[in-house]
C-alpha cells in the first residue's frame, strides 16, 4: 500500500473516531448532574421560569435530537453559541486555541530534541546513567503537573525572582508580547512531557540497538555518535515519532491544569469554565476541537513514522 | 439572599466569582455625604495624588465574557460595569435616606407606599454630551435590568411593577410598588442598578455612558482598560486610568500583586492571604462588617431528623464557633449567631449569642430520640473555607454522638443541580452580605426551595409587615421578632462570617470610599 492510500485510510479512520468521540463528549455532558438552566436562570427561578429557559436553550428536546442538530451545524462549520454569555463557540476557539497551540508547540520544541538525546544516551549506554535518568523520568512522570508547577514557581518566581509568577498578558495582546510569561508554563509542561517521551524513546533505542544489523555495525567498529546517527536513529525514529505524538495526548490534559495554575489564557481554562457552567455547546465545541487536534497530530505522527519506517535496515 | 444570588457565578467561576452576584442589596459603608463629592475635591483630611493607572485583579468569566453586565455574573463584570456606567445610588447608613444618590437627586415615597418617584439629578451628561433623562432611567431599569436572568436584578422586579413604570417629564420616573414597601430605596440604591442610554440593546466598547471612567479597551476573559471621564457628575476620579484584569486563581492573583503586575487583588483565600502578611510591599485590605460572607449549614426541615426542632437546636449548640474562626480563618473572621446579614441595620443584634454547649446538645438529641443518628453533610469548595468548616462541624457533631460524615463535591458541583441541592438533608453553603429582611423575602419566604423546608406564614407575614412599616422603631421591632423565630426554630447554622480578603500594594488608597466595598469601586481611589 502506498503512502497516500495509507494516509487516506487513516484520515477516514480519524474522521469516524472524531464523530464517535464527539458523541461520547455529548453523552458525558448529558449525564452530568444538573443542566445550564440553573446557570442561566439563577437558582431562585420558579419552575415556570426554569421551564421557559429550558425551552429557550432547547434543553427540552431529546438528547439525540440535540446532538443531531449540533452535528449538522458542526459539519457546516457552525458550532453554535454558548449558553452563558451567548458568544459564538467558534469565536472563543479562535481567541483561545492559538494560545494553547503555542504552548504545546513550544513544549514540543523543547521536549523533542531533549528527549531524543536523553533517549539515545540512556538506551545505548545502559548502566548507572541509564538507571538514574530512567528512574528520575519515572518519578517525574508520576508527579502531578500542579506540583511541578508549584516547585518551579517557588524556585524561579518566588525565590530567584527571575520569572513572573502569573502570565499576565497585555490587554489586546498575545502571549508572544510577554515571552517571559511563557517560560514557566512551558517548563512545567516540558518537565512532564520529557519524562514520558524519554522513557518511550529509551525503550525504542534499546530495542533497535539489540537488532542484528546494529550488532554487525558494532562488530565492524562503528561506535558512539556515528553508530547513533547512522544506524540507531534512522531506525528508532519511526517509533520515536509515535512516542512523541502520544505525549501530545498527555499534553492536552496537562495544559488544562497548567493554564489554570498560571492563569494562561488558553482553551483548557475555557473548557473547565464551560464544564462548570454546564454550557453544553461550549463544552462540545471545545472538546471536539481538542479531539480533532489530537487526531490530526496522531495522524501526522503515523504518516511520519511510516515514512521513516520505510528506512528500516538502511545503513546496514 | 443566600447563595442563590451568587449561583451563576459559582457555576461559571467556582469559588470566588460567587461573590459577584451577591451584589444584591447591600452595601453600607462609612462615608457620610449624601451627594457625590464635588469635582476635583478629594475631601477633607486626605490629599490623594492625582493621576496614574491603577491595575486590579478579579475573578472574571473567560473568553465567553461579554460587556452585558445584566447577564454577566462575575465579580469582574460588576466592577467593570460600575466603573463604566452611572449608578442610581449606593447604600450609605449615614445618608439621610440610608443611601447616597448617584444619577438621582432623591427618591420620594407615596404616603400609601404604592409608588416611588425617582428624581433625576439635572445636568448629568453621557460621554457623547447628551443629557441623562428619565427615559434613560426607565430603559435601564425596565428594558434591561428586568430582562436580566441574574437574580440580583430581579430584586427590583420582585418589588416594583416595572411594566407600569412611567416617565413624568424629563427628570422624574414613577415606579409603582407591587405591594406596599417602605425600604424600596435600599433596593434601588444598592449600587448595582446601573444607568445607560435609552435604546441601548447591545453593549459595545464605543457606546457612550455616564460612569466615572470611559471604557477604552476590552478583551474577553482578560480584562478591560479605562480612562477618567472628566465630566463625570459630582465626583471626578483621581486616577488617570484604570485597568481591570481577570485572574481566576487566588494564588495567581496574589502572585500578580506581589510581582507588581497589579496594584489590587480581590478576594484571596485565607491561606493565600496569610502568605502575604510578611510582604512589605503589600497590605491586606479585608472587607469589614457588614460586607462579610456568612458560612452556613442548612438543615432540611422536610427530612428526618431535622423536622424535630430539638435536633436543630442540638446541631446549633454543638458548633465550636471560636475554633472555626481560629483554625480556618486564622482569627480573621467574626462569630455568627445563626442569622444571616450580620452588621446590617435591620440585623437583630439584640438576640443573645448562641452558646457552645455540647452537653445540652447531647441531652436534646436523646430527648428527641436521635442520639447516634447518621447524617451526611454535603458541601464543596465554592468559597474559601467552606470545606474546612464542614470538616470541623462534623468533628463537633461526633462529639455529641452524631454519626456524621462529609461529602465534598468538586468545584462548581454543589449548586449545579439546584433541585438536588435543595433536597439535601444537610448542606454546607454560604450567605452573601445583604440586609436581613430582603434576604428573607427573597430566599426564605413562601416555602422557597432555598428555604430547606422552612415554611412559616406567620414569619413571612411579620417580615412583610416590617418592610411595609414607615416608623423605623416599629419596623425594627417587627423585624427582630421575625428573626427571633428563625433563631429559635430555624434551620440554619451560621457559625462564622468571613471577610473578602482583598490585598493591595502599599500606597493604594480610597477604594472603600466608593461605598461598594465588597465589590470595590475605583472612583475615589488613588495611587501613592
Amino acid at each position: 500500500m502506498n503512502l497516500l492510500a495509507f494516509a487516506a485510510r487513516r484520515l477516514a479512520g480519524a474522521v469516524v473516531l472524531l464523530v464517535l468521540l464527539s458523541a461520547a463528549v455529548f453523552a458525558a455532558t448529558a449525564v452530568l448532574p444538573g443542566d445550564a438552566v440553573s446557570a442561566v436562570a439563577g437558582v431562585d427561578a420558579s419552575e415556570t421560569q426554569r421551564a421557559e429557559v429550558r425551552a429557550e436553550l432547547g434543553l427540552d428536546r431529546p438528547a439525540v435530537q440535540r446532538y443531531a442538530d449540533w452535528a449538522a451545524g458542526a459539519v457546516r462549520g457552525d458550532l453554535g453559541r454558548g449558553f452563558v454569555g451567548e458568544r459564538p463557540v467558534a469565536d472563543v476557539l479562535a481567541t483561545r486555541l492559538p494560545n494553547s497551540l503555542l504552548l504545546a508547540g513550544l513544549t514540543l520544541a523543547v521536549t523533542a530534541p531533549l528527549a531524543t538525546l536523553l533517549g539515545l544516551w540512556t538506551g545505548l549506554r545502559g548502566g548507572v546513567a541509564d538507571r538514574v535518568v530512567s528512574t528520575s523520568a519515572q518519578i517525574l512522570a508520576a508527579v502531578p503537573e500542579f506540583v511541578v508547577a508549584a516547585l518551579l514557581v517557588a524556585v524561579l518566581a518566588v525565590w530567584l525572582e527571575v520569572l513572573p509568577r502569573v502570565s499576565v498578558i497585555p490587554l489586546g495582546g498575545t502571549p508572544l508580547d510577554v515571552p517571559d510569561a511563557l517560560v514557566l508554563p512551558v517548563l512545567t509542561l516540558s518537565a512532564v512531557g520529557l519524562a514520558v517521551a524519554t522513557r518511550l524513546l529509551r525503550a525504542s533505542v534499546a530495542d533497535t540497538a539489540a537488532r542484528p544489523y546494529c550488532e554487525a555495525a558494532r562488530l565492524n567498529g562503528v561506535r558512539g555518535v556515528r553508530l547513533a546517527v547512522r544506524h540507531i536513529l534512522p531506525n528508532a525514529a519511526g517509533p520515536a515519532v509515535q512516542a512523541l505524538t502520544l505525549t501530545t495526548g498527555a499534553l492536552v490534559g496537562s495544559a488544562v491544569v497548567v493554564e489554570n495554575v498560571f492563569d494562561y489564557p488558553g482553551i483548557g481554562r475555557e473548557l473547565q469554565l464551560a464544564v462548570a457552567a454546564r454550557d453544553v455547546p461550549m463544552v462540545q465545541g471545545i472538546a471536539t476541537a481538542l479531539v480533532a487536534v489530537m487526531l490530526a497530530v496522531l495522524l501526522l505522527g503515523d504518516v511520519c513514522a511510516r515514512l521513516l519506517g520505510a528506512r528500516e535496515g538502511h545503513g546496514r | 439572599m443566600s447563595r442563590q444570588i451568587d449561583r451563576r457565578s459559582f457555576l461559571r467561576r467556582g469559588a470566588a466569582g460567587a461573590a459577584a452576584l451577591a451584589v444584591g442589596p447591600g452595601l453600607l459603608a462609612a462615608c457620610s455625604t449624601d451627594e457625590p463629592g464635588s469635582a476635583g475635591n478629594p475631601g477633607p483630611g486626605s490629599s490623594p495624588r492625582s493621576g496614574g493607572t491603577l491595575r486590579a485583579a478579579f475573578v472574571g468569566g473567560g473568553a465567553a465574557e461579554t460587556l452585558d453586565f445584566f447577564n454577566g455574573p462575575s465579580a469582574l463584570d460588576l466592577v467593570r460595569a460600575r466603573a463604566w456606567h452611572g449608578t442610581l445610588g449606593n447604600l450609605d447608613p449615614s445618608g439621610p435616606d440610608g443611601v447616597r444618590y448617584g444619577v438621582l437627586k432623591g427618591i420620594d415615597i407615596a404616603d400609601d407606599l404604592s409608588a416611588y418617584t425617582l428624581h433625576v439629578r439635572p445636568g448629568v451628561r453621557f460621554t457623547d454630551g447628551s443629557r441623562l433623562t428619565s427615559a434613560d432611567i426607565l430603559h435601564s431599569l425596565s428594558a434591561l435590568a428586568a430582562r436580566s436572568k441574574l437574580p440580583v436584578y430581579r430584586l427590583a422586579a420582585a418589588n416594583f411593577d416595572l411594566a407600569r413604570a412611567k416617565a413624568d417629564g424629563d427628570l422624574k420616573v414613577v415606579l409603582p410598588t407591587l405591594r406596599p414597601i417602605a425600604d424600596g430605596r435600599l433596593i434601588l440604591c444598592q449600587g448595582n442598578f446601573l444607568v445607560v442610554k435609552d435604546g441601548t440593546k447591545a453593549f459595545r466598547e464605543s457606546m457612550p455612558s455616564c460612569g466615572p471612567f470611559r471604557l477604552t479597551g476590552f478583551t474577553a476573559g482578560q480584562g478591560s482598560a479605562f480612562e477618567r471621564y472628566d465630566d463625570h457628575y459630582g465626583h471626578v476620579p483621581h486616577l488617570d486610568g484604570l485597568e481591570l484584569r481577570s485572574i481566576a486563581d487566588s494564588t495567581a492573583r496574589a502572585g500578580a500583586l506581589t510581582g507588581g503586575a497589579v496594584d489590587f487583588a480581590h478576594d484571596l483565600s485565607p491561606v493565600t492571604a496569610r502568605t502575604l502578611a510578611d510582604d512589605a510591599k503589600v497590605e491586606l485590605a479585608p472587607t469589614k462588617s457588614p460586607y462579610l460572607v456568612g458560612l452556613s449549614f442548612q438543615l432540611n426541615m422536610s427530612a428526618e431528623p431535622f423536622d424535630d426542632p430539638r435536633v436543630r437546636e442540638a446541631f446549633k449548640l454543638a458548633v465550636d464557633r471560636e475554633a472555626m474562626v481560629k483554625t480556618v480563618f486564622y482569627g480573621n473572621a467574626e462569630i455568627g449567631n445563626d442569622l444571616p446579614s450580620l452588621g446590617f441595620p435591620d440585623y437583630a443584634d439584640g438576640i443573645p449569642q448562641r452558646a457552645h454547649d455540647p452537653g445540652r446538645a447531647r441531652a436534646l438529641l436523646e430527648e428527641a430520640g436521635a442520639d447516634g443518628v447518621k447524617v451526611q453533610l454535603t458541601t464543596g469548595p465554592e468559597t474559601p473555607g467552606m470545606v474546612e468548616m464542614a470538616t470541623l462541624f462534623v468533628e463537633d457533631l461526633k462529639k455529641i454522638g452524631v454519626r456524621a460524615s462529609v461529602r465534598e463535591l468538586p468545584p462548581g458541583q454543589l449548586y449545579a443541580d439546584f433541585p438536588a441541592y435543595s433536597a439535601l438533608p444537610l448542606a454546607g453553603s454560604y450567605q452573601m452580605p445583604v440586609p436581613a429582611l430582603s434576604t428573607y423575602q427573597m430566599n426564605t419566604a413562601g416555602g422557597s426551595p432555598s428555604a430547606f423546608g422552612w415554611k412559616k406564614s406567620e414569619t413571612d407575614a411579620l417580615v412583610a409587615q416590617a418592610r411595609a412599616e414607615r416608623d423605623p422603631e416599629r419596623a425594627r421591632e417587627l423585624g427582630t421578632r421575625a428573626q427571633r423565630t428563625r433563631w429559635d426554630e430555624g434551620n440554619q447554622v451560621v457559625p462564622v462570617f468571613k471577610p473578602n480578603l482583598n490585598a493591595q500594594a502599599k500606597g493604594v488608597d480610597g477604594i472603600p470610599d466608593d461605598l461598594f466595598e465588597q465589590f470595590p469601586g475605583f472612583s475615589r481611589a488613588s495611587l501613592a
